[in-house]
Parts: C-alpha cells; structure tokens; sequence
C-alpha cells in the first residue's frame, strides 16, 4: 500500500530482450544509493532482470511490440519492485527446486531465493509480480 | 558477442569480452560454446574475468555446453567475481564445473585431467 513519504519510480520498456540490461541498470543506480550492499545490489538487479525476462518470453512469447512495466518504491525498511506486463498469466509460481544441470527454469527459483517476498496475482488482464526486501 | 579464444596445450581457453552475459546475448553464447565442443574441443576453461553481470539465461547455456561435451571432457570455470561465484553456489552449478581462481590454474588442471577422472564432479581449487 502506498504511503506517505514513499518514493516511486515507474519504468516501462518495449518486449525486447535487448531493452531488460537498461532496466537492469537503473535498479542497480537505486540500489546504490541505499543500505544494500554491492551483493545485495547485484541480487535485486538480477531478480528484477529475471523478472521481466520472464514477462518478454512467456507472458508475450518473445514478441516486440508489448509494454513491460516496472515500478519500484522505496519504504524506510524494504524496497519494493513489481513488474506488470498484458500478457498470458503464469499458471504458477514455480517454488521447486531446478535440476542441477537445467538448461532453462532457474529465473522463478532465483528470485524466490534471493527475495524476501515473492506474490503474483492477475487482475483485469494484468500480470503482476512483486518481490520485497527488506532490510533494518 | 565478442569472445576471445585460444588454446593452450590439450585445452580451449575461452573468454567472453562482454561485461553481460543475458538473455539477449545466451543463445548466442550457447551456440558458440557448443561449436567449440562439436569441433572437438574437449578440455574448456571459461574465463568469466570480465563479466559482471550474468543472470538464469547466461547459466542455462554453460549448462548446456556442459550437457553437450557430456562425460567426454570437462569445462573449468575461473575469474568469477563474489557476487557471480554467488549465484552458481545458489543454483548449485558450482557442483558441475570445475571453479578455479585463475585462468593459469584452470588450464593446468584440465591439462592434467584424464579420463580416469570422470566422477570427480565439483572439484573447488580455491
């Protein structure tokens, strides 16, 4: 829930692959400049890159042309992304463990693993999947 | 995808000179390792000296270059920044590569491999 004092931020790239890397970055400048660490930094760029990797090639198949929205907000003791796209829904969120030698299905796991919250939810044809973490 | 290669003694030293490595750029990536392999390259150390940044996509093709050599080779892996050497500890690819902390290191082991060594998977030499 929004309050007071939250800062925001709101991010929309086109379905392209070559587009997630600039998204990647201004995470990675958000995350600077707040109580994470280079690691902790590092694992929030990459879950958000997985995040919207999966949005460009499941949600839209890996066709251009589609929006994928990121925002992220601020709180005093979490930092907050959620990433929204039109696409298909996932049918779940998968929580077991990848094969050791997978050549694909590792991104869901990542980011369960390195978030303190994961939730997905569909609500009038949008995709929303939100990943907290908190700190303090 | 710029990457450098050259061999050294029985093994292909392969460098990636792209400080990512993500889905945009893996199935490139992937092909190109896998090209090495079928040209029968058996011995690979992957300098990842450089990279900085790789996420589930840029895994899922070393681990398909390791698919493809199979029990025919071994592929080392060195030059790993904290934060990478990291994630393959999360994802527990470090258990299927050989992690080396130099490049010089790497190449010495693999040329020293044989294949009696096949089952010693997850050697850590740092």
């Amino acid at each position: 829930m929004e309050k007071k004092g939250d800062k925001a931020i709101k991010l929309t790239i086109e379905s392209r692959l070559e587009n997630v890397f600039l998204v990647g970055l201004a995470v990675k400048g958000i995350c600077g400049h707040i109580r994470l660490s280079s690691e902790e930094t590092y694992n929030m760029e990459l879950c958000v890159v997985e995040a919207i990797n999966n949005a460009i090639e499941h949600a839209y198949s890996s066709r251009p042309g589609h929006d994928v929205e990121l925002t992220v907000r601020l709180d005093p003791n979490q930092i907050r992304f959620q990433v929204c796209d039109k696409g298909k829904s996932l049918t779940a969120l998968r929580l077991q463990t990848p094969e050791i030698d997978a050549t694909h299905g590792r991104g869901l796991y990542i980011i369960h693993t390195l978030m303190d919250e994961v939730t997905y939810h569909t609500s009038q044809g949008t995709n929303t999947l939100t990943m907290i973490k908190h700190w303090g | 995808m710029q990457m450098e290669d050259r061999i050294q003694g029985e093994v292909l030293l392969v460098k990636p000179l792209e400080e990512r490595i993500d889905a945009s750029m893996a199935g490139e990536f992937e092909a190109r390792m896998i090209g090495w392999i079928r040209t029968g390259n058996r011995r690979l150390v992957l300098d990842l000296s450089g990279v900085f940044f790789i996420d589930s996509s840029g895994l899922g093709a070393i681990a398909s270059a390791l698919k493809t050599l199979g029990d025919q080779g071994r592929i080392a892996i060195c030059g790993v920044s904290k934060t990478v050497k990291n994630l393959f500890q999360i994802t527990r690819l470090d258990q299927l590569f050989v992690m080396c902390s130099s490049a010089e290191e790497a190449v010495e082991i693999l040329n020293d491999w044989t294949e009696e060594d096949h089952g010693k998977e997850g050697r850590q030499s740092d």
